[in-house]
């Protein structure tokens, strides 16, 4: 193939991918009505950038962001916690409840996790959790690929300094939390991002732990929107652009992290 | 011995421990126990039914519309995803400029909601939406009352949509791959004088067969989940053209409320899903780097 080649099919492809995404924007921007956004509205004649204030009157918009912002910020800080624990434990421990805990990791990461709908759903009822934050944040807080990160993260670090503090004298938990987790940074922004990604569009579980509007996250809440004609295409499009825009701030400011995070756990070493 | 609760290593491995247990193998267990049951948080009774559910699911036209359904959207849209990111991994692995932009714009929508881009579909797809007036002007009849309301379209309409947001993850593996591959190979084949197809043909695509395989089994595992763009778009309308088994599982136990033949249904799925991931997985020789 020569050049010319390449970069025509590049730019064929560049367009067919990115059209979708322009179009969400576009129809974010027309005055079609009830209608969908069509043909005519892709010239960005007449922006009409009202919609994007407009949509945070729309019932239930405001609470959505609020509670997805609450959720993903707890999830990724439990996970930063918790990731750090486990993944220490399973890198320096080579023993076999440390192997047994390690498959599982891998084991759950291949399960189809529609299975647990229905057990999940009753689970969450007798617990009395559904409707709360605890079902949105609590069974997310350990996620699998946080712990492989950080246990393949820590199993290529030397452990001279651990070493030295428990000569001095140190517990295990002040060598994970002091001497380990600095040392972690890098592996740690990259579990971060991807959790924080991760829980931003999770949808099918907080749709199946929620029934009162206000505790719907906002994926959940853009589909209900949509369900019951709540609201007009061009504010749901804006209402879905604004949804969006945390993802593409993150991944225009740690787009490198974000490919190491997603390819780690599928490259083997 | 300490007690256990002596010990930090029980306590640094508690939280995947308790997780594990409270949110995967718990519920594993107890959706299999309510597969046998006639279990309906309406009803209250809960009793013991044995391999009924099993029974009537055989016998369930619905439940073997969403069996061929979600099928064919597996054995299209894996394939299909695979052919096009390996496609663009390879255009994008030669040396040529804003190769970074052409990567980010492929990559984005696999991180985008999937609700988002099922509504932005949703809006492409109707009557008077832009796909139609592309038909139209290609010189196709579209459907008349949209892509997504039509028994013969709507499926394939959803499987386009899956394509697009899947593609560019798969494309980032695969680019991985490429890179990590040693340059004497391309100098061998180079020296040995082999066209551009001989050298994918007989160097680049058996050294990717590792990766093939992660992507074939990540996709499949994936694919055979699809819900979330079924629920959006067309509930699993029309006629049930799209309805999946995901989605009978959902209308079956959290719209009709009768839980033991969801999880039955599940369970089915359960071991059509780990059949396959395992053929494939084996092939691939998953898990061993990590039981060292």
């Amino acid at each position: 193939m020569s050049r010319a080649t390449i970069y025509l099919a590049l730019v064929v492809a560049l367009l067919t991918m990115l059209f979708p995404l322009y179009y969400l924007v576009a129809g974010a921007l027309s005055s079609a009505g009830g209608g969908t956004p069509g043909t005519d509205e892709l010239l960005l004649s007449s922006p009409r950038w009202a919609n994007f204030a407009e949509v945070w009157s729309v019932a239930g918009f405001p609470r959505a962001v609020l509670n997805s912002v609450l959720v993903a910020c707890a999830v990724t800080l439990g996970n930063l916690v918790f990731a750090l624990m486990t993944g220490y434990i399973l890198a320096r421990r080579r023993n076999r409840i440390s192997r047994f805990w390690s498959v599982t990791l891998l084991a759950v990461m291949m399960m189809p996790v529609h299975v647990l709908i229905i057990p999940m759903f009753v689970e969450m009822r007798v617990l009395g959790w559904i409707d709360s934050y605890a079902a949105l944040i609590v069974p997310f807080l350990v996620h699998p690929i946080a712990v492989l990160l950080m246990r393949q993260y820590i199993a290529a670090l030397p452990t001279e300094l651990e070493d030295a503090a428990r000569v001095d004298g140190a517990g295990e938990m002040y060598i994970v939390f002091r001497i380990v987790a600095p040392l972690c940074k890098p592996a740690m922004a990259v579990v971060a991002i991807q959790v924080f990604l991760v829980n931003w569009n999770l949808f099918l579980f907080p749709f199946i732990f929620t029934t009162r509007p206000e505790m719907r996250t906002l994926p959940v809440a853009l589909a209900f929107f949509q369900g019951y004609q709540e609201i007009d295409w061009p504010h749901l499009l804006a209402a879905s652009t604004l949804a969006t825009l945390p993802i593409l701030a993150v991944f225009l400011a740690f787009q490198r992290q974000i490919i190491s995070g997603l390819t780690a756990g599928a490259l083997k070493e | 011995m300490k007690p256990l609760w002596r010990r930090p290593a029980v306590w640094l491995v508690a939280p995947w421990a308790i997780s594990f247990v409270a949110f995967w193998l718990f519920p594993l267990g107890f959706a299999l126990y309510l597969a046998f049951t006639s279990y309906s948080p309406l009803g209250g009774d809960l009793s013991f039914v044995g391999p009924q559910n099993f029974v009537r699911l055989w016998g369930d036209g619905d439940f073997w519309q969403a069996a061929r359904n979600t099928l064919l959207f597996v054995g299209v849209t894996v394939p299909v995803t695979t052919a096009l990111a390996l496609g663009l991994a390879l255009l994008l692995n030669s040396r040529i400029r804003g190769r970074g932009l052409f990567r980010a714009a492929f990559f984005f929508p696999s991180i985008t909601s999937l609700v988002v881009v099922a509504l932005v579909w949703t809006a492409l797809y109707t009557r008077d939406g832009v796909l139609s007036s592309v038909a139209v002007a290609l010189g196709f009849t579209p459907p008349e009352h949209g892509f997504l309301l039509s028994t013969s379209t709507a499926l394939p309409a959803i499987m386009l949509l899956d394509v697009w947001a899947a593609v560019g993850y798969y494309m980032l593996l695969y680019l991985a791959a490429l890179q990590a591959l040693p340059a004497e190979y391309f100098e061998s084949a180079r020296l040995l004088a082999a066209s551009r197809w001989q050298t994918l043909r007989f160097v680049i695509w058996p050294a990717l067969r590792p990766m093939t395989l992660l992507v074939l089994v990540l996709n499949t595992i994936k694919s055979f989940q699809v819900f979330i763009e079924v629920y959006v778009m067309t509930r699993g309308g029309p006629l049930g053209s799209t309805r999946t088994l995901v989605y009978f599982v959902y209308n079956e136990g959290l719209v009709k409320f009768d839980m033991g033949y969801a999880s039955a249904a599940a369970f089915a799925l359960f071991a059509l899903v780990a059949a396959v991931s395992l053929v494939l997985a084996r092939r691939l020789g998953f898990g061993k780097e990590i039981a060292v």
